[in-house]
């Protein structure tokens, strides 16, 4: 398959297109069937990708609006393939535990289109196509928010999406802005991301296309202080929505971090290195701190992603291969991880249409298969080796501390402040007596749960004994990209900075 | 051999996920026999490991598979046997055979019996990877897990609720759990960043590449290496400021405290400054700040023991002195000596209180001593079992601990400390007294606990008889010290005694005996016949400082918990609602009103819509002429 990619983007689309003559009763088998033969071709994709490569594959060009140099750009590389295979993953999951009895099939739909907005991201080779995405996956998420979400779902709804897009603009010319200079040095109009990797931009230009794409970015992300947004959001989104929104929507910020800002800005991204790294710290320990402050139990799983953002900002700064590549890692982790256990949250909201710790106490007793499947995933959260969670945590850590130690030190914290809010939620909703006589007779996960959140145990637990197959190819990519952030960088401080491993310089990887 | 490496290491893997499997049914005795004889298995496999490195003097690496690569960091799953792994392995199992069988008699009425196997044998496979990793990370895999396991069996009565400090101490299981966890945590943070100093100046976190590379680093950075990871040794080795939550850990079942917060899991942190000695070695300062510590912590725990009434608090606050003591001698550079005191007290230390977990299975989980007296009549096996370790870890001649501990008094002397030297003799005497106060309250005296109304019975025979093997080591562990040295100081710095100290052995060991003898002599005055209250004393302020530790959990609690959790609040309310939500909605509320406020220039007015065109003309043609002026 020449054109997989394309089919991969378009093929939920259309079958979404379809969904609509389907007969309301089987829309959910439907959707679970689509999503899952979506996935199985994310996997065939992995297969077939070659890991001894770090660059783009399945690369496909047609050209759009020549005379602008618009193309239909796709490809995909280490970075990418992971991100877009957790996305069909998650999708595939969120559906299958789906508990929503109110229009199944208008959502079915949505999350079709939304599943095709964010392979699309994930895939853009072309600044265009990224944004025309980007945008795009607002819409089905603010469908979801305002149409099946709580009592304050039109506020929320509109908050995340007129605040996101705001963002987005400013950055749309920040790309309007790279096209017409790259149009001003060679003559020809290009939004290719990787005609416009071999821009060499002064650094003035650099920083202040940095700061364009930053907004955009930073409010995805969410990065403090544009992060209010959030908490609303998953406050009001159903459980699906949630998921969705926390395993892959604000991975498309950090994403775009490494996609453009990283290779396009060297030197930019050099001199941010001490801002961004004071407020990825902020988020990292300020939101933990809110976080255990919260009562609702979905709130703590909000906050806490926040903070667990900050991880993957900072990684993505240390400009070395270990930051990076942990980063990457972790937005795997923290896709699959906070994916569970906002599915945990919906799981017993559900049940009790409540999601306040103090309604809950001694569920341990009750719900046991529930407890344990929660602890797992809350060690995941909390970084314990031998889960999915400490490899990349580890890495950004070890990474930036090359950086510096003291800054390390206060990410660090992470560990400790992370530990305190989910075992101070477990410890809430998990044990002690049973003190409502509402929760004597919950009945623990249900096969449909179980069958969703099993297979997300298993990733867990396999990325972190053995992360060596997901990790090779990013590493890969991200090596090739340093050698060549390397090499473009202006100043001497950014030829310092950005650390190209003795792996990569050995072995002569220069794309 | 190989084989015997994998089999010593995933044996206890195997009966954790095979207890698991039944960890949400009702009891079903074979788990309990089953996991005990995967124990067994890995028992009998670190005693051939043993011997084979005992006898040949090789020692084997097996390297399993990669784990994390990325970059120029490369971590494999890598083991090592040498003479210290294999020493602390088979402490590790042997403990831990005997706490498993004993477990099947301990927990025989709990309901979540399968599910206590299946941690316990969760903890010993950490334990396991955490001695036998070739590198720092594997043995961060295993400082972690035993953490979480740890975490599991102190919260494992997890249905119990929260009550004031007043009425326990410890407050509830699952408080205590938490604590211990993120105690824990905030030193493992040190322990991390004592990784990444090593990484980025040596390039891997191997031993032996990381040790070769030491003499090439500067003075500073081994330094902060060494403080790093003693940093992280200090958690979970509970010395002082972080050592509230062992104490609390006395929450979970008798066997968990024998075996993890006894014998193994507390020793993680003297096994790393053993394991890292060609660090501390290069570090005087640091490692004289070990040994400082250590010694300092030996003495405060041991004031705290003095007026405890907690059977379980005594034995811990004990374990926390001994643990002072075994980072005294590591601290003053006699690694070999600091690993022989944690073999034997490993073997005491588990005795005693599998012997105090007899006592609750009988007195129906009373816990104060001043409740107890005269169970000898009832419970003549435990008394023995539970006197001897006390006489062993008092330091009276011949048992373990007068050879292992007298040991590293001497070495106090030897390097001329002679402050830390007064010091641990002083606390080998606190160390007799409250040892012996404990056995006499228990087992002598006037039978107070019938007035509770409780009936007392001796323990099972078989689980009696599974606990004779550590009563044999208890009493005759010291008389390996010799061929122990010889075995361990080929992986290990040697430690000789000068000529002089030499000369005078018998008279410090004297001293050191005049101490103990009158710690037990003191107890046997006071308690042997019965419990006498002196009011006095017990109201007085010193009493009452040492029975609540110093006030210092008070402390943590008033000074980081609460205020920790009232600013996280303000955070919350104040900044994060008040302040940066606020902005956000202010600035889309002013520009909702500024153009709800334009409105009603669309008037609809022809003449309105001429006044708007000439203010807008006029005031455009200003910015030209200011511009033009600015730029021209």
């Amino acid at each position: 398959m020449d054109n997989i990619l394309s089919v991969l983007v378009f093929f939920p689309a259309i079958a979404g297109l379809l969904g609509f003559v389907v007969d309301k009763k089987s829309a959910r088998a439907y959707g679970i069937t689509v999503a899952a033969i979506e996935f199985l071709l994310s996997l065939w994709l992995w297969f077939s990708f070659d890991t001894s490569n770090a660059g783009m594959q399945f690369v496909e060009m047609i050209p759009l609006i020549p005379d602008f140099g618009v193309n239909y750009y796709l490809g995909v590389d280490g970075i990418s393939l992971f991100i877009i295979i957790m996305a069909t993953l998650m999708t595939l999951i969120g559906m299958m535990s789906m508990s929503i009895e109110k229009d199944v099939k208008n959502m079915i739909i949505t999350l079709l289109f939304l599943e095709m907005t964010m392979v699309g991201v994930f895939v853009a080779l072309d600044a265009i196509i990224f944004y025309l995405f980007w945008e795009l996956s607002l819409v089905p998420m603010l469908y979801i928010v305002g149409a099946w979400g709580g009592p304050l779902r039109v506020y929320a709804a509109i908050k995340f999406f007129l605040y996101t897009f705001m963002g987005s603009l400013v950055m749309l010319v920040g790309m309007l802005f790279v096209a017409y200079v790259y149009h001003n040095l060679t003559g020809v109009w290009s939004f290719a991301i990787t005609d416009w990797y071999a821009l060499v931009l002064p650094v003035n230009y650099q920083l202040w296309l940095f700061a364009a794409f930053f907004l955009g970015f930073a409010i995805k992300v969410p990065m403090f202080p544009f992060h209010t947004w959030l908490p609303y959001a998953h406050g009001q989104a159903p459980t699906i929505g949630s998921v969705i929104l926390a395993a892959v929507l604000l991975k498309m910020g950090t994403y775009g971090f490494v996609r453009f800002s990283l290779p396009m800005f060297p030197d930019a991204s050099v001199m941010m290195i001490t801002p961004i790294a004071v407020i990825s710290i902020v988020m990292i320990i300020y939101t933990a701190m809110v976080a255990y402050a919260q009562k609702d139990m979905k709130q703590v799983i909000a906050y806490s992603s926040v903070s667990h953002m900050g991880i993957i900002m900072l990684g993505i700064f240390a400009l070395n291969s270990e930051g990076i590549g942990g980063s990457v890692f972790q937005m795997l982790s923290h896709g699959i991880v906070s994916g569970a256990l906002f599915m945990l949250v919906g799981v017993i909201y559900d049940r009790r249409h409540t999601k306040l710790m103090s309604e809950f106490g001694g569920l341990a007793s009750v719900m046991p298969k529930y407890a344990v499947i929660f602890g797992i995933m809350l060690m995941a959260s909390v970084g314990l080796p031998l889960t999915i969670g400490f490899v990349g945590e580890f890495l950004v850590l070890l990474g930036f501390y090359d950086v510096s130690p003291i800054m390390t030190i206060l990410a660090g914290t992470s560990i400790i402040v992370g530990a305190v809010y989910m075992l101070s939620l477990y410890k809430k909703s998990f044990f002690g007596p049973i003190t409502k006589e509402e929760n004597k007779t919950l009945k623990d996960l249900t096969p449909k749960e179980s069958w969703s959140l099993i297979p997300l145990v298993a990733i867990v637990i396999w990325l972190g004994v053995y992360p060596k197959p997901v990790l090779d190819p990013i590493n890969k990519s991200v090596n090739a990209m340093l050698v060549f952030m390397d090499e473009k960088a202006i100043t001497a401080e950014a030829k310092e900075m950005i650390k190209v491993p003795h792996a990569a310089t050995k072995t002569g990887e220069v794309k | 051999m190989e084989n015997l490496v994998y089999i010593a290491l995933f044996a206890p893997l195997v009966s954790s996920l095979f207890a698991a499997l039944f960890g949400m049914s009702p009891k079903k005795q074979f788990v309990g026999v089953v996991a005990s004889v995967l124990l067994g298995i890995s028992l009998v496999a670190s005693l051939m490991l043993a011997s084979y490195v005992y006898t040949t003097g090789n020692t084997i690496h097996v390297t399993m598979m990669d784990w994390i690569s990325a970059g120029d960091l490369h971590i494999p799953f890598g083991f090592v046997v040498d003479q210290v792994s294999v020493t602390m392995m088979s402490v590790v199992t042997l403990v831990s055979t005997v706490v498993h069988i004993y477990s099947n008699g301990y927990m025989d009425h709990d309901k979540s019996f399968n599910r206590f196997f299946s941690y316990l044998s969760a903890f010993v496979f950490s334990m396991m990877v955490l001695v036998m990793s070739d590198n720092f990370a594997g043995l961060f895999i295993g400082w972690e897990g035993v953490g979480v396991c740890s975490w599991l069996l102190i919260g494992f009565w997890y249905h119990k609720e929260d009550v004031s400090r007043e009425e326990n101490p410890s407050i509830s299981p699952s408080w205590a759990a938490n604590e211990a966890f993120i105690m824990n945590r905030i030193a493992d943070l040190g322990m991390l960043v004592g990784l990444f100093i090593l990484y980025w100046n040596v390039g891997s976190l191997q031993y032996d590449e990381v040790f070769a590379a030491l003499p090439h680093l500067s003075g500073s950075i081994l330094n902060a290496a060494a403080i790093f990871l003693f940093i992280g040794a200090m958690g979970k080795s509970a010395q002082f400021p972080l050592h509230t939550w062992l104490t609390d850990a006395m929450e979970g079942p008798t066997p968990v405290s024998a075996l993890i917060h006894a014998a193994t899991m507390v020793t993680a942190g003297v096994f790393l400054v053993i394991r890292a000695n060609p660090l501390f070695s290069m570090t005087p300062d640091v490692s004289y700040f070990i040994a400082a510590l250590g010694t300092f912590v030996a003495f405060f725990a041991a004031s705290m023991a003095l007026v405890n009434r907690d059977l379980k608090r005594i034995i811990a606050f004990s374990t926390l002195s001994q643990l002072g003591y075994m980072f005294a001698a590591a601290g003053l550079g006699a690694y070999w000596i600091a690993l022989f005191h944690l073999a034997a007290h490993a073997f005491f230390k588990a005795l005693l209180f599998l012997g105090a977990g007899n006592v609750m299975h009988a007195m129906h989980d009373e816990l104060d001593i001043f409740k107890m007296g005269g169970l000898k009549k009832t419970m003549k096996w435990t008394y023995i079992y539970m006197g001897l370790a006390s006489l062993a870890l008092a330091g009276i001649p011949f048992f373990a601990g007068y050879f292992s501990k007298d040991a590293i008094i001497e070495t106090a002397w030897n390097e001329g400390t002679l402050v830390l030297w007064l010091i641990l003799v002083v606390t080998a005497g606190m160390t007799a007294f409250y040892s012996f106060r404990q056995v006499f309250l228990t087992f002598e005296g006037d039978e107070r606990y019938k007035q509770y109304g409780i009936h007392p019975h001796e323990m099972y025979k078989y689980v009696l008889i599974a606990m004779s093997p550590l009563a044999i080591l208890a009493v005759i562990a010291g008389f390996f010290k010799e061929p122990f040295e010889h075995f361990v100081t080929a992986l290990l710095p040697e430690y000789h005694m000068s000529e002089h100290t030499h000369h005078i052995a018998w008279l410090l060991g004297i001293v050191v005996l005049v101490f103990a003898v009158g710690g037990i002599a003191l107890a046997f005055k006071k308690y042997y016949k019965g419990l006498k209250r002196d009011e006095a004393l017990e109201s007085s302020w010193y009493y009452k400082l040492l029975a609540n530790q110093y006030y210092i959990p008070d402390f943590y609690e008033e000074f980081i918990s609460k205020p920790y959790a009232m600013i996280s609040e303000k955070m919350w309310n104040s900044v994060d609602m008040r302040i940066v939500d606020a902005t956000v909605d202010g600035i889309a509320k002013f520009l909702y009103e500024t153009g709800d406020g334009s409105r009603k220039m669309q008037t609809g007015n022809l003449s309105n819509y001429l006044n708007w065109m000439a203010v807008g003309a006029v005031l455009l043609l200003v910015v030209a002429a200011v511009s033009a002026a600015v730029i021209g």
